[in-house]
């Protein structure tokens, strides 16, 4: 009689108890907010009425008059928080990170031990806290003291931004190779030359990449912002659904998708040629 | 010091050494820099920013900032415990249905799986289309369409999830070993077995994880949809920040950041048990 | 002049990389140091150069003790020492000619070097010395587009562009193919004997030792074994050495 291996049994219990549970919050979800099989299947119905009465958009000259400019004010709020962000993560990542962080010496006078404040750890946290304000939660907050507009938009997104970016490119620099830094040490460099040739050249195709990357999902963020009156094109969307103007609404959602989709091509194919480099020709292998 | 002098006069005696040209810097960075700073000095012109007036406002943060850390506990417990039960609700639904349903697109969505060719460009410009619109936009639109509540949230929150699954997971498919598929096709089987035999048990860690993901970004966003009455907190925060009752928004917002932390634990341990 | 004195290595973790060694090398030697992989081949090389700190004893580069240098002189000695490392650690973005130059940072201003206003007497360096080893060329390629011979020697020439009195090499031809590696210890063994610099290597490959060698160190679990020249070394040398009977991979091999 052959004993056949028997499978792990925790990982299967843990994959079957899932499993049940993923059902069990289904059915208790969907029970709680009333959603049931045969509203769902309605649903492909109703919107289909709502697209229906999306389309045809409404192209007159007075809608794109006051639907372009908001379509422009959404890129403008995208891309000056995302500047914001990337401009100071850029510092504070680089404190954040383990391995190019400070440390600072504060002398106690009563006892001889210093305290060591790690600038990682500080930074860090200070991050933390940032990122976990949704830009729409921090819009809140501005607008009272800011007033309706684009600026409250853009310091929003200007600070959740820094808070991403800062985590997203401190774990690029840690994640760098030491080996050149440790050439670069042997030859007699000092710390800042370590930084500047050895972790820079290192990690900034990444980060810029992350800029990027960043910049088109603040441009959905502000055109969402515009809801609450932060400056964009929310503004508009909601207003025209309410008004029951569908075709215009239509528009604006065609303006939204356009200038989504343009900047994503081209972002998208930015970040594609930065991470992959110049393309080279294949270099002789003879020494 | 002799040594030095000495390897420095037999490295000057080859004088006669072609130096290569220094290639063109990439057009890219030339045109690209300035017309970066150029975009980014004409935006924040278009913003409007004056510092005097910004001034001015910060002189006004006291009507937040005053109610902001004098947060009512007692009222939040109260009166949110159900909305945020619904968020989360929500958000259960919206990204199961929305992942589930991303999982045949995103294989017809690659070319790994996908040799039709008219199918992959349809499917791949479906998701490419999905995801430029809002989540916020989709609770608009599903609330207009099938009025204000938290079906309307879970409907956005479903395509939501559809948008950034269908994504990611047909990237990861683009990116499988294409080896056991060619074998299953070889064997005899159709490509739908192919794909199910082979494909679907590869990607099925990353489907799990992404799912994970795509599960907290579904919290998070169900908790603004309220905004718009797709259900949720967020119609509270609304109602209460016109009356500028900070006081009652922040322990909300501090409740929420306790269940984002709760459900990321979870998150990561689910992930760490079974991936 | 370079001397190891009661030379002890103890990492943190417990681990006693060198065992009291004694050691003197004379300027212009060119020197090969055998032995197993943690035998504190590694850990020689980098006391050398303050890398790593000796826990006993000391190292005297010119008469300099490593232990007493403050940061300022540290860096002078270590300007003074080149070094090639297995992986190359070139900058792998960075072009050919960046990478070389960052064998001038010591005598170049931080501002200076930072924003690329390298004067012209470092960048005409750093052209000489890619000349000598034959890669002028490639000066503006991308050091991650060249194969590993022809890293190795940009690395040669970065060290190179010191203008060091002593050449350091740990394990330089490890992750390369026998015809690669034997270019490169000519280019090493041409370096030591045209300009005069020390040069020490960490080998484990035996027959590149006895063909490129002069005198023969053995290192066997952080102890000196073996100090003698290279054309006396017997194969039971080599044995006692390694502690254990020699095998196939511990030669490179004949040229394809």
């Amino acid at each position: 009689m052959i004993d056949f291996p028997k499978q792990p049994v925790s990982k299967n219990v843990i994959k079957a108890f899932l499993s049940i549970s993923i059902v069990f919050l289904a059915i208790w979800s969907a029970s709680g907010l009333e959603i049931s099989l045969e509203r769902l299947a309605k649903a492909p119905q109703l919107t289909w009425i709502l697209i229906s009465a999306l389309f045809p958009i409404d192209l007159s000259q007075e809608a794109l008059d006051r639907i372009i400019p908001k379509v422009f004010e959404s890129l403008y709020i995208a891309w000056t928080g995302t500047v914001i962000g990337a401009l100071f993560s850029f510092p504070i990542a680089f404190l954040s990170a383990k391995n190019t962080s400070i440390t600072i010496r504060l002398p106690r006078f009563n006892n001889k031990k210093n305290i060591h404040l790690y600038s990682s750890y500080v930074m860090k946290q200070i991050l933390n806290v940032i990122r976990a304000f949704p830009e729409l939660i921090l819009a809140f907050i501005f607008l009272p003291i800011t007033g309706l507009g684009a600026l409250t938009g853009t310091l929003a997104i200007g600070i959740h931004s820094i808070g991403t970016l800062g985590k997203l490119s401190s774990e690029v620099i840690e994640g760098i190779d030491e080996g050149p830094l440790e050439a670069i040490k042997a030859s007699g460099g000092n710390k800042n030359n370590e930084l500047f040739f050895g972790v820079v050249p290192q990690v900034m195709p990444t980060i810029i990449a992350y800029w990027l990357y960043r910049f088109e999902i603040n441009l959905r963020a502000s055109a969402v912002l515009g809801v609450i009156g932060a400056g964009g094109v929310g503004q508009e969307l909601i207003n025209q659904l309410r008004f029951r103007a569908f075709d215009r609404a239509g528009t604006v959602l065609v303006a939204t998708v356009i200038l989504v989709l343009s900047i994503d091509t081209i972002s998208g194919a930015i970040r594609r040629r930065i991470i992959r480099g110049k393309s080279v020709s294949i270099v002789e292998a003879n020494i | 010091m002799e040594e030095q002098l000495h390897l420095q006069t037999l490295l000057e005696k080859m004088n006669k050494i072609r130096i290569p040209k220094k290639p063109f810097p990439s057009p890219l960075l030339y045109l690209g820099i300035p017309m970066v700073l150029l975009f980014t000095n004409y935006s924040y012109n278009k913003i409007g920013f004056s510092f005097k007036d910004f001034q001015r406002n910060l002189d006004n943060r006291h009507i937040v900032t005053d109610p902001l850390f004098n947060p009512k506990w007692s009222w939040a417990i109260e009166n949110t415990a159900s909305p945020m039960i619904e968020t989360v609700q929500i958000a259960i639904l919206a990204s199961l249905i929305g992942c589930f349903v991303a999982l045949p697109i995103s294989f017809f969505a690659s070319k790994t799986t996908n040799p039709s060719r008219l199918t992959f460009l349809l499917n791949k410009s479906f998701l490419n289309l999905i995801r430029t619109i809002p989540d916020l936009f989709w609770g608009m639109l599903f609330v207009a369409a099938v009025s204000q509540g938290p079906f309307a949230g879970v409907l956005a929150l479903t395509m939501f999830s559809l948008a950034i699954m269908g994504k990611l997971l047909s990237e990861t498919i683009d990116s499988i070993d294409v080896g056991p598929l060619e074998a299953a096709r070889s064997t005899g089987a159709t490509q739908q077995q192919a794909v199910y035999s082979s494909a679907l048990p590869q990607v099925m860690p990353n489907f799990l994880s992404y799912f994970l993901y795509i599960f907290e970004l579904c919290i998070r966003a169900s908790i603004i949809l309220g905004l718009v009455g797709a259900g949720g907190v967020g119609r509270i925060i609304e109602t209460q920040r016109i009356f500028l009752r900070f006081d009652r928004i922040s322990p909300i917002i501090v409740f929420i950041l306790l269940i984002v932390i709760f459900i990321e634990q979870i998150s990561i341990y689910i992930r760490k048990k079974v991936l | 002049m370079i001397k190891y004195k009661n030379l002890s290595v103890t990492y943190p973790g417990g681990v006693e990389a060198l065992k009291n060694i004694n050691l003197e090398i004379e300027d212009g030697e060119f020197l090969i140091i055998v032995g197993l992989s943690g035998a504190g081949k590694s850990t020689l090389l980098r006391t050398t150069n303050g890398l790593i700190m000796p826990t006993i004893g000391e190292v005297y580069v010119d008469d300099k003790a490593i232990t007493k240098a403050g940061k300022k002189e540290l860096k002078e000695i270590r300007s003074n020492i080149g070094m090639i490392f297995q992986t190359f650690n070139l900058v792998n973005r960075s072009s050919v000619l960046k990478n070389v130059l960052t064998g001038r940072l010591h005598s170049v201003s931080t501002l200076k070097s930072t924003i690329g206003a390298w004067p012209k007497n470092d960048k005409k360096i750093a052209f000489e010395c890619l000349q000598q080893v034959e890669i002028l060329e490639k000066a503006y390629v991308r050091a991650s587009n060249l194969s590993g011979g022809q890293q190795q020697r940009v690395g040669i020439a970065r060290a190179l562009a010191q203008h060091p009195t002593v050449m350091l090499a740990d394990e330089p031809v490890a992750s390369l193919d026998p015809v690669t590696s034997r270019v490169v210890m000519k280019y090493l063994k041409k370096i030591n004997e045209d300009f005069d610099i020390t040069t020490i290597i960490n080998l484990h490959f035996l027959d590149l030792a006895k063909e490129f060698g002069d005198r023969l160190i053995g290192l066997k679990d952080g102890e000196l074994v073996y100090d003698g020249n290279i054309e006396d070394v017997t194969d039971s040398d080599f044995q006692n050495i390694y502690g254990r009977t020699i095998t196939s991979s511990d030669f490179i091999g004949e040229d394809e």
